[in-house]
C-alpha cells in the first residue's frame, strides 16, 4: 500500500500543499506548531475519515475558508486508486476515483494506516477506552467490516440505554434489546478474541527484540462486566459461551441497571491487561519497559497485519522519538529499516533523532508551507502525475449534503470522542 | 419568528423539509416570489388539501383519501396474511414486486427509545386490534401469518422481535424477510453481520 501523491487545500494552517512521497520514509521536519502533525492528520483522514485528535470539522478547515480538500492517489496491489475528501462545517464528503462514496463500508480498506503519536506512550496507562481503541483499530485494518459491527452495537447500546432511562420500563421491549445486545456482543468479544489469540506472539516475540528475551509479554482480555474472569479458552472455542454469558449477567444485573440507567454488562467495558512474566506492566514495569510494551504492540499491530494478512499499513510516527530513550529508538528504526517494504511518515524536530539516510525524502514545515528538501525545480507538475485535472470541488451545495448519510460521525472507535461508558467509573 | 417578514418566514419553513438547507430554501422562496400568483395558490391548496383529504385507513393505517384504502378495500387480496412495514413508502416498494397478494400493516414508525418512540408511539395497538378481529363494524379478518418486514436496522429489528414476543403467545405465525445478500453483490466486501446471517439463513437448492 503506497500513497504516491497528496494534495491539500485549506487544511488547517496548510493553504496549499503538493507532495510526492517516498515509497520508504518520509520525514518532516520543522519547529512545533509549524504543519508537521496536521500533515499526518491529513494523511490518517484520508483512511479513517476521522481524525486522531479531537476536532469539529470546522478546526479542520484553515482560518476563513469554507472547505478543505484532501486528495491522494493510492497504489494498492497495482491498482491505483485516487482517495479525496472533502471537508466542510456541516459534514464530509468522500470520493473514490471521483465518485462519490455513498457507504463508508465500501470505503474503508483503501487506505490503511497505522499511528503511533505520544498521546499512545500512555496507553497503558490511560482508560480503558484508550485499549479498547487500539484493538478495535487493529482488528478494523484488517476487517473494514468490523466498523459495521461496532457501529452495530453502539447503536444497540444507545437505545437500550435510553429505554433505561425511560420513566416507566416496558420489559418486552427490554428483553428484546437484550436479545440484540447478545447477540452483537458476543460477536465483538469473539472478534477480539481472536485477534489476541494471533497478536499474542507476535508481541511476545517483538518485546523479546526490543528489551529482554527473559521477559514474556502478555495482553489478556479482561472481562469486566463478570466477578470473575471467565474461561476464555471455552470463550474462544464457541461462540454460544459468551452468548450465555451475556445472558446470565443480564439477567443477574436488571435491576442496577435500571437504578443507574445505562447497560452495565457488555464488551463497552472491556479492557486489555498487559503483563510482563505475569506481573501488571501498570504496577511493576520500569519506565523503560513500559514505554518497550507499548513500542512492541505499535509494531506487533504492523507485524500482525503484515504475517497474516500479507499487506503493508502505511506507517504515521508523530514525532515519538523524543519519547523513547536512545535505545527504544534505534529499535524501531532498526525495525523500520529491515522491513522489505512499507511506507511511513515521519514528523520530529530533531532530525539527528531520525535514524535513516537513505530511502528518504525530508520535507520542510514552516507555516504551512511544505518544501522538499534539495527538490528539484518545478516539482508540482511532476507530483500531480497520478492526480489528474484540476481539482474538482464544490460539485454540490453543503447544505445538501444527504442527511443519514453518516460521514459527520462515523463509528467512534476510529478516532477521539469514543463512547467511552465507563471513563467516569475509572478507579 | 412570527414577527418575521414573509419571505423570512416562507424561507425559514421551506427550510423544515428535509433535504432543504437555508440556500436552497431561499431559492425556491424567491422562486415562487417571482412566478405568477397562481403558482402560490396552486401550492397552498395542495399542501392543505394533502393534510384534510388524506388519513389512515381504518383497517391497515396506510395513507388514503376514504375510510379504507384501495389495497383493503379490493377483493382479490389474500386475507390471511398480513404484511407489517415501517411507512406507506415500504408498502409502494412491496406492491411494486407484485409478490405479495395479502394485506399489509403500515406502523408509521419503528420503535426507538433515543427519539422517545416506544410502542404506544406507533400503529401496534392498530395491529393487535385486527388480530383478535376486534375492529368496529368489520367481518373478522382470517389472519394466519403476520410477515415482519421493517428494515434489517437496528430499529427495524428490534421492532420486528418485539412484535414477535407479542403476537407468538397469540399462536399467530410469525414470518421475517430474509436479509442477506444482495443481489449482484461481491462477498469480499459485505460485513460479517449480513455473511453470517445469510449464511444461517441459508437454503437448500
Amino acid at each position: 500500500m503506497l500513497l504516491k501523491a497528496l494534495r491539500l487545500r485549506d487544511f488547517r494552517n496548510i493553504e496549499s500543499a503538493t507532495l510526492e512521497p517516498h515509497e520508504r520514509f518520509n520525514v518532516f521536519t520543522g519547529h512545533n506548531g509549524q504543519g508537521k502533525t496536521n500533515l499526518l492528520e491529513a494523511i490518517y483522514l484520508l483512511g479513517a475519515v476521522k481524525s486522531f485528535r479531537p476536532q469539529t470539522n470546522a478546526t479542520l478547515v484553515r482560518f476563513d475558508q469554507k472547505q478543505a480538500v484532501l486528495e491522494a492517489g493510492v497504489d494498492r496491489g497495482g491498482s491505483e486508486r485516487i482517495v479525496k475528501i472533502e471537508i466542510h462545517e456541516r459534514g464530509k464528503k468522500i470520493f473514490l476515483n471521483n465518485n462519490p462514496v455513498r457507504n463508508l463500508t465500501d470505503f474503508f480498506g483503501t487506505l490503511n494506516v497505522v499511528m503511533f503519536g505520544p498521546e499512545d506512550i500512555s496507553l497503558l496507562k490511560g482508560s480503558p477506552g484508550e485499549r479498547r481503541r487500539f484493538i478495535d483499530r487493529a482488528i478494523f485494518n484488517a476487517h473494514p467490516a468490523y466498523a459495521t459491527e461496532v457501529a452495530g452495537y453502539e447503536d444497540i447500546l444507545a437505545q437500550r440505554n435510553a429505554l433505561l432511562k425511560a420513566p416507566s420500563l416496558d420489559r418486552t421491549l427490554l428483553s428484546v434489546y437484550d436479545e440484540q445486545l447478545i447477540q452483537a456482543g458476543a460477536d465483538l468479544v469473539a472478534r477480539r478474541l481472536d485477534f489476541l489469540d494471533h497478536f499474542q506472539p507476535v508481541l511476545e516475540r517483538t518485546f523479546g527484540e526490543i528489551f529482554d528475551t527473559s521477559f514474556v509479554a502478555e495482553l489478556t482480555y479482561q472481562v469486566r462486566w463478570l466477578d470473575t474472569q471467565p474461561d476464555l479458552e471455552s470463550w474462544r472455542a464457541d461462540r454460544f459461551e459468551i452468548e450465555r454469558a451475556l445472558a446470565t449477567r443480564l439477567s443477574q444485573t436488571a435491576g442496577e441497571e435500571r437504578d443507574r440507567g445505562h447497560t452495565v454488562v457488555g464488551p463497552h467495558r472491556d479492557d486489555l491487561r498487559a503483563t510482563l512474566n505475569s506481573l501488571d506492566v501498570r504496577e511493576f514495569a520500569s519506565q523503560g519497559q513500559h514505554r518497550a510494551f507499548v513500542l512492541a504492540m505499535k509494531i506487533g499491530e504492523i507485524t500482525y497485519l503484515e504475517e497474516r494478512y500479507h499487506f503493508a499499513p502505511i506507517l504515521l510516527l508523530d514525532d515519538v522519538s523524543s519519547e523513547l530513550d536512545r535505545e527504544r529508538n534505534r529499535f524501531l528504526f532498526d525495525f523500520l529499516r529491515g522491513r522489505d517494504e512499507g511506507q511511513v511518515f515521519i514528523t520530529t524536530t530533531h532530525r539527528d533523532y531520525i535514524l535513516l539516510d537513505e530511502d528518504l525524502k525530508v520535507f520542510d514545515v514552516d507555516g504551512g508551507e511544505v518544501t522538499e528538501r534539495g527538490a528539484v525545480e518545478n516539482p508540482v507538475d511532476e507530483s500531480a502525475q497520478m492526480i489528474s485535472g484540476p481539482m474538482v470541488t464544490g460539485s454540490a451545495p453543503v447544505e445538501d449534503l444527504t442527511p443519514g448519510v453518516p460521514f459527520g460521525d462515523p463509528v467512534s472507535f476510529l478516532g477521539t470522542g469514543a463512547l467511552d461508558e465507563d471513563t467516569s467509573e475509572e478507579e | 419568528m412570527k414577527t418575521a417578514d414573509p419571505i423570512t418566514n416562507l424561507i425559514n419553513a421551506l427550510a423544515k423539509l428535509p433535504g432543504v438547507g437555508e440556500r436552497t430554501a431561499s431559492r425556491l422562496a424567491f422562486y415562487v416570489l417571482n412566478q405568477p400568483e397562481e403558482l402560490a395558490e396552486e401550492l397552498a391548496e395542495a399542501l392543505v388539501q394533502v393534510k384534510e383529504k388524506i388519513g389512515l385507513c381504518r383497517i391497515c393505517c396506510n395513507l388514503t383519501e376514504g375510510d379504507e384504502c384501495t389495497i383493503c378495500r379490493s377483493d382479490k387480496r389474500d386475507l390471511t396474511k398480513v404484511c407489517v412495514v415501517d411507512s406507506t413508502q415500504d408498502l409502494r416498494a412491496i406492491e411494486q414486486t407484485g409478490e405479495f397478494r395479502g394485506r399489509y400493516h403500515v406502523l408509521h414508525g419503528l420503535i426507538s427509545p433515543l427519539e422517545g418512540i416506544g410502542p404506544d408511539d406507533i400503529r401496534v395497538a392498530e395491529l393487535l386490534r385486527r388480530l383478535s378481529g376486534d375492529v368496529v363494524d368489520m367481518e373478522p379478518e382470517q389472519i394466519e401469518e403476520v410477515i415482519i418486514a421493517t428494515n434489517p436496522s437496528v430499529d427495524g429489528e428490534a421492532t420486528a422481535l418485539y412484535l414477535n414476543r407479542l403476537l407468538k403467545p397469540a399462536g399467530i405465525k410469525v414470518t421475517r424477510i430474509a436479509s442477506g445478500v444482495p443481489v449482484g453483490a461481491d462477498l469480499e466486501y459485505i460485513d460479517r453481520m449480513t455473511l453470517s446471517r445469510a449464511l444461517l439463513e441459508r437454503r437448500e437448492l
